[in-house]
This record gives C-alpha cells, sequence and structure tokens, in this order.
C-alpha cells in the first residue's frame, strides 16, 4: 500500500478555525484511493527533521500563540525548515503558517519579528482586517485556470519576492495584500493561501494536485484515480455563484 | 428631561407593536428607535433595578432562564430580555418594555444576558448588581477578533463597574484570569470532579498559560479547555470554587450532582443533561447567591427548572417530538454531539447551518467540531438532513467523517424540511433539530406558520 507521510507543524497552535479540515480532506481522498497518511504532529520542544515527510501542513494562529511559538522556533528548526522546503517536500501553509514561511512579519507599531525566510514573501501588519468568503484562479497551468473558494481573515499584507509567484489571482475579496491582485504563495512544491477555514474540502481538485506532488516527488509518476466530487464541487459553487 | 425619557419610551413601544403586526420577531429595532431620542436611556431606565447581567462565549440564555427560575421560586419580581436579543439596542428596548412611560421600573429585579462584544459598553451603563461570565472560547473570529480582545472587553465593562458582585468559572483558564485583574466581590463556580458517565472531547482553545505562555498541566479536565489547570512555569492555578459541584453523573435527560454551597452540600438532580449545563447551573447558583437567596429555594429551582428558548427545547409538531439545540461553535456542538451519543433511541437528525452576521460569518467551524462522532452512533440515526445557507458544506463535512452522500438528505426550503420530519416521523420517532443562531430563528418562523408554538419574542 503506498503511503505519505504528513507533519503537521504546531497543531496546538496553528489550528485557527478548521484548519484540520484541510488534513481531513488530504486524509480521506488519499484513503478512498487505497493510499494512507501517517499523521506526526510536530509542536514546542519537537524537533523538526526535514527529510522524515512527504508533506509539511501549517495553519494559522491568534498572536497569543504566535508568540508562543516564535520561542520555540530556534536557528535549527528555522534550517530545518528551509532546508526542507530547499529539497522539494510539499508545504501547504495557511494564514499565520503561510508568513511564517516568509522572512519576517512587522507589526503596525513597527516591531520586526524575524521567521523561517523559507520562501521570499513578508508581511506587514494593519489595523484593518480583510475579512470574508473569497475567490481566485489558479495560476498554475495544471490546473487550468480553477476557480477556487475560501473563506480569508487577516490583519497582515503579505508581499512576494521575485522568485515566488501567486497561488493565483484575486476574482473577489482581497487576497495577499488587497492591493496587488495576488492570492497566496506558489515556491517549488509549496502552496501558501490566507484561505483559512478548509482550503481544501471544498476544492478537491486543489487538495488532489497537492497530493499528486507529494505521490509524484515520492513514487514517480502517479496516476489518482477520479473520485465523485459533485458535493465538494456544489460547496464551492455556492461561495463561487454568491460572490458573481 | 423626562419629557424626552417618555417620548425614547413611546417611539420603542411603538415599532415594538408595528413589528410584532407585521409578524417580525425583530427584537434590536425598537431599542434603536428609542435611543435617537434619549442617547442614555438605557442609563435612565436601569438604575432603580438589580440587575444581573450575564455574559460569556456559551450557555448565557440558559444560565440566564435558570437565574430567572430560582428569582421566580424566590418571589423576587423580575423581567428577562427573553428573545435572545442581547445587543444594546435589545437590552434598551427589553428595559424601556418594562417600565412605566416616565422610566420608572415596573419590577425589582432583571436577567439579562449580554454579547460578549456589547457588553463593555452596556455594563457600564447598567452597573450590575452582579456580572456573570459563563466560560470564554473561541467563537466567530470575523465578529468578535482574538479570544484576548473579548477578555479584554469584558475587563473594561468590569473595571466601569467596581461594586458589581462578579461570577466567574473556576475551571475556565481564560475568564479566570479576570479575578487577577478586578477588584470586585468574585463568587466562583466549578467542577470538583470529572463528571461520571461522559467520555468528553478535549480540543482545547487555551493548551498554554495566558500568564507566561508555558503549557498548563490538568489535574483532571471536564471538557475542552475547563478544569482543574496549573501552570508549572508561573504558579498561575484554578481556585477552590465556592459553589461547585461533586460526584456529578451525567443521565439521558438529566444529571445528578452534589451541589456545593459554601461548604453545605445538597443532592440534587438537574433537569438538563450535559456536562456544559451542569456550568450552566453552578453559575446560575453562585448568581443567585450573591442575592441571597436561600439554598432550599436553589435546589427546588434546579430540579424543576424547563430549558430556555432554542437552547434545548421540545416542540410538540402533531406528536411528533422535536428537540431543538441551538449550537454555534465547536465548544457547543461537542456537547451536544456528546449528549446525543448517550441517547440510544431512534431518531431524526437535522443540521442547520446559516452564515448571517449573527451566525458568524465564517462557518469552518464545522471542521473543528466533532462530526466523526456523529458517525460512530450513526446507527441510532433513521435520517440525516441538511439545510440552512450553507447546507452544502454540512453535506461534504458529513461525507469526509464517513457518511455515505447518497444518504445525506440536503433540503434548503423550510417548508419541505417541516413537511419530510412530520410525514417521515409518523411512527412518533423524535427528531433532533441543530440550528445555528438565524437558522433558529427562520425555522421556528416557518413552523409556527404550520404549528401552534412560542412566538420568539414573548
Amino acid at each position: 500500500m503506498d503511503k505519505l507521510k504528513l507533519c503537521h507543524l504546531y497543531p496546538d497552535l496553528l489550528n485557527l478555525y478548521g484548519d484540520r479540515g484541510n488534513i481531513i480532506s488530504m486524509q480521506k481522498r488519499l484513503e478512498w484511493r487505497g493510499i494512507s497518511l501517517e499523521l506526526t504532529e510536530i509542536s514546542v520542544g519537537n524537533d523538526f527533521i526535514a527529510d522524515s515527510y512527504d508533506i509539511v501542513f501549517i495553519g494559522g494562529g491568534q498572536d497569543f500563540e504566535q508568540e508562543i511559538l516564535l520561542t520555540d522556533l530556534s536557528e535549527e528548526k528555522k534550517k530545518n525548515i528551509r532546508y526542507a522546503v530547499k529539497s522539494g517536500v510539499v508545504f501547504l501553509a495557511i494564514c499565520g503558517g503561510y508568513q511564517l514561511l516568509g522572512t519576517h512579519y512587522k507589526n503596525w507599531n513597527d516591531i520586526q519579528y524575524d521567521f523561517t525566510g523559507a520562501i521570499d514573501i513578508h508581511t506587514i501588519g494593519h489595523k484593518k482586517r480583510m475579512i470574508g468568503d473569497f475567490t481566485f484562479k489558479c495560476s498554475d497551468s495544471a490546473l487550468a485556470g480553477l476557480t477556487v473558494a475560501g473563506f480569508e481573515n487577516h490583519s497582515g499584507k503579505t508581499y512576494l519576492g521575485g522568485a515566488v509567484k501567486p497561488l493565483g489571482e484575486i476574482i473577489k475579496g482581497s487576497g495577499n495584500n488587497g492591493e496587488d491582485q495576488t492570492a497566496g504563495a506558489r515556491y517549488k512544491n509549496v502552496f501558501c493561501s490566507y484561505s483559512h477555514g478548509p482550503l481544501l474540502p471544498k476544492n478537491p481538485v486543489l487538495c488532489d494536485y497537492i497530493l499528486k506532488t507529494a505521490l509524484i516527488r515520492k513514487y514517480g509518476d502517479y496516476n489518482l484515480s477520479v473520485l465523485n466530487d459533485s458535493a465538494e464541487i456544489a460547496a464551492g459553487n455556492y461561495i463561487i455563484k454568491k460572490l458573481k | 428631561m423626562k419629557i424626552s425619557i417618555i417620548i425614547a419610551n413611546i417611539v420603542t413601544r411603538i415599532s415594538t407593536f408595528l413589528l410584532r403586526i407585521i409578524g417580525s420577531g425583530g427584537t434590536s429595532l425598537p431599542g434603536k428607535a428609542g435611543m435617537v431620542f434619549k442617547r442614555n436611556l438605557l442609563q435612565l431606565l436601569s438604575n432603580n433595578i438589580k440587575v444581573v447581567l450575564i455574559t460569556g462565549t456559551n450557555g448565557k440564555t440558559t444560565t440566564s432562564r435558570i437565574i430567572a427560575e430560582i428569582m421566580k421560586k424566590a418571589g423576587f419580581t423580575y423581567f428577562e430580555n427573553k428573545s435572545g436579543a442581547n445587543l444594546i439596542s435589545g437590552i434598551t428596548a427589553s428595559f424601556s418594555l418594562n417600565s412605566t412611560l416616565t422610566g420608572n421600573p415596573k419590577y425589582d429585579y432583571a436577567v439579562i444576558e449580554c454579547d460578549e462584544a456589547a457588553f463593555k459598553t452596556v455594563c457600564p451603563m447598567i452597573k450590575p448588581h452582579t456580572i456573570v461570565v459563563t466560560n470564554l472560547f473561541r467563537d466567530q473570529l470575523d465578529r468578535f477578533g482574538e479570544i484576548t480582545h473579548t477578555l479584554n472587553n469584558i475587563f473594561i465593562g468590569i473595571k466601569a463597574s467596581s461594586d458589581s458582585v462578579v461570577v466567574l468559572n473556576a475551571d475556565d483558564s481564560l475568564s479566570f484570569s479576570l479575578a487577577e485583574t478586578i477588584s470586585n466581590k468574585i463568587i466562583l463556580f466549578g467542577l470538583d470532579s470529572p463528571p461520571h458517565g461522559s467520555d468528553s472531547d478535549f480540543l482545547s482553545d487555551a493548551p498554554y498559560c495566558i500568564r507566561c505562555k508555558a503549557p498548563y498541566t490538568y489535574e483532571y479536565r471536564t471538557y475542552a479547555h475547563l478544569g482543574k489547570f496549573f501552570c508549572s512555569n508561573c504558579g498561575y492555578h484554578r481556585h477552590q470554587p465556592a459553589i461547585s459541584a461533586g460526584n456529578t453523573t451525567l443521565l439521558q435527560n438529566s444529571s445528578k450532582i452534589d451541589l456545593v454551597i459554601h461548604s453545605q452540600v445538597y443532592s440534587c438532580l438537574l433537569a438538563l443533561p450535559g456536562a456544559y449545563n451542569i456550568y450552566n447551573a453552578l453559575s446560575a447558583v453562585a448568581a443567585a447567591d450573591s442575592f441571597l437567596i436561600k439554598h432550599e429555594v436553589i435546589v427546588a429551582a434546579l430540579s424543576s427548572f424547563n430549558s430556555g428558548f432554542g437552547r434545548m427545547e421540545i416542540l410538540d409538531l402533531d406528536g411528533t417530538a422535536a428537540h431543538m439545540i441551538l449550537v454555534k461553535n465547536p465548544a457547543g456542538l461537542n456537547q451536544v454531539i456528546n449528549f446525543l451519543s448517550t441517547d440510544s433511541t431512534r431518531k431524526l437528525l437535522v443540521l442547520i447551518l446559516n452564515d448571517n452576521y449573527a451566525d458568524g460569518t465564517d462557518i469552518s467551524w464545522i471542521w473543528d467540531a466533532n462530526f466523526e462522532k456523529i458517525k460512530s452512533f450513526s446507527d441510532t440515526l433513521d435520517k440525516i438532513i441538511v439545510s440552512g445557507i450553507r447546507a452544502e458544506e454540512l453535506k461534504i463535512r458529513l461525507k469526509y467523517a464517513e457518511f455515505d452522500e447518497n444518504e445525506i438528505i440536503l433540503e434548503k426550503n423550510y417548508k419541505k424540511l417541516i413537511n419530510f420530519i412530520v410525514s417521515d416521523t409518523a411512527d412518533s420517532i423524535p427528531v433532533y433539530i441543530l440550528p445555528t443562531y438565524t437558522a433558529m430563528f427562520d425555522f421556528r418562523k416557518a413552523l409556527s406558520k404550520k404549528y401552534k408554538i412560542r412566538k420568539f419574542w414573548k
């Protein structure tokens, strides 16, 4: 039986509304195809060993939890996260987790927090939050203009560096910063989004694309059998239609 | 001065009357209208009345109802803001409707539940005799923001009312932290041991110390992050509550507890199921204690209590017993799921999810709730139906909890849904309806067109 190993990074700190839904979605869609998912939770005080995992998931958190996390994020842990990204491990990072992969976060009091620097993005805090349902069109050619529906709730404005591509282009909503129409980030096998609350359950094509990226990396060319996704697509379509 | 109160009161009443004629249960507009004519209307109207103000994430309504029941048994005259109208406008309207035209109170006491975000404005105006903070859980981040923000709002409200007695949950590390920052008289409540008969979920909203950010250790936990917590780093810990429950057993539709009121023990049957309702009862007992109500009266009221609006009420639909239980966040829903899992009778389960402002526009919390546990007792479910604005999301949540998607019935039309419930349960299978806030109002409205049920503004 084929198997993927997933690391849930800081599950007790970065677990804002519904982040678990992304893991449930990946796990079930693998299981339904006879592929197993081994889940490891790495939090405060645990070592993160870069090449132990096929997929790393990082969710979003509140400021209070982010501060706890920063004290745990040693140079060693940062280095290992950078190495995992460089070596092509698949990452799905949401909200706070997305920001964490960047170089730094500067809050609205101008205090800078240094993050992992695994990808060239940074975030500037603002007082006004960007909240609500939103939609974007995926940029990866393999996804051929797929429309993704989600819910965003963030005060940080994230800006992408030169080597980092957006995950998609905003149709309705704010996205990375409410300025440049970019939504999320793509770099190597890293997928980032501000769609906190589960991104994957109602966007099954994106979920399969992420899973396939991990399976191909591990097993070479890989064929994922087709599932009936009508219920998932109906849930996503409700948002897409509402925002039209 | 007096004349503007009279005008404001008249405006509030006329608009309430008009809304009732057109059949709307709207409870906030009249207060808004009244406030236009007298900005500090609430302050003036609450001046000569002893108020207990109830806030917190979960259990506000049930707690209010239990307090009212105890007051009734104690012979107090009181009014409540009954319809869940718990923002400043709705609360103002409640005071207006329960005062004379010139602004004098008709009752000695008022039992008022208050939204957590509105609390910092409402509390300084009312200056209540007693403030109850039931608990704090993550809830509607789109509306309330971070949990520490909610905590701070409550702190601001209490600080502006230093004579109030404050009732706090000793088992909740989040809201109990208020005890250290306020100078008010405090009455604590909590569970002295974990309840028997529960297999609780411990999905924690607060694994790390609110003071120093080190992880908590627990001597025992009751559910979610509640329990006998201790921080070995800074020493922050649960204090022994004056009002507590020991030796608790959760039964089908009730709970047996040894109720402790200032070291006096009373064996007590609480006519409500679920660990969360023991907390609600204890907070109500603590509030009653702040009014020096006799212990015997409190104990008698607890066993005769009939549940509050929508939180756990049973409606009769032509012989079909419809149990309606409001759900609005993972901690609350998990408690309801735990309760349902202990009930082996065959039933119909209806979940209704809306994403209006009052529900929280972000419905992703359903992915944190333990739907997998619903699957574990699916053999007791005759059918499972999803409805509401976001029924499709509920359907996939159930699908990913391994329900067969072809067996999940999706029906957004309430009229059809009601017909289905009633026709399908001709053999008198009970139905459990779990709506979010606005879904509960809408669904009740649809029900009231066909059945005689209590109007929601009563």
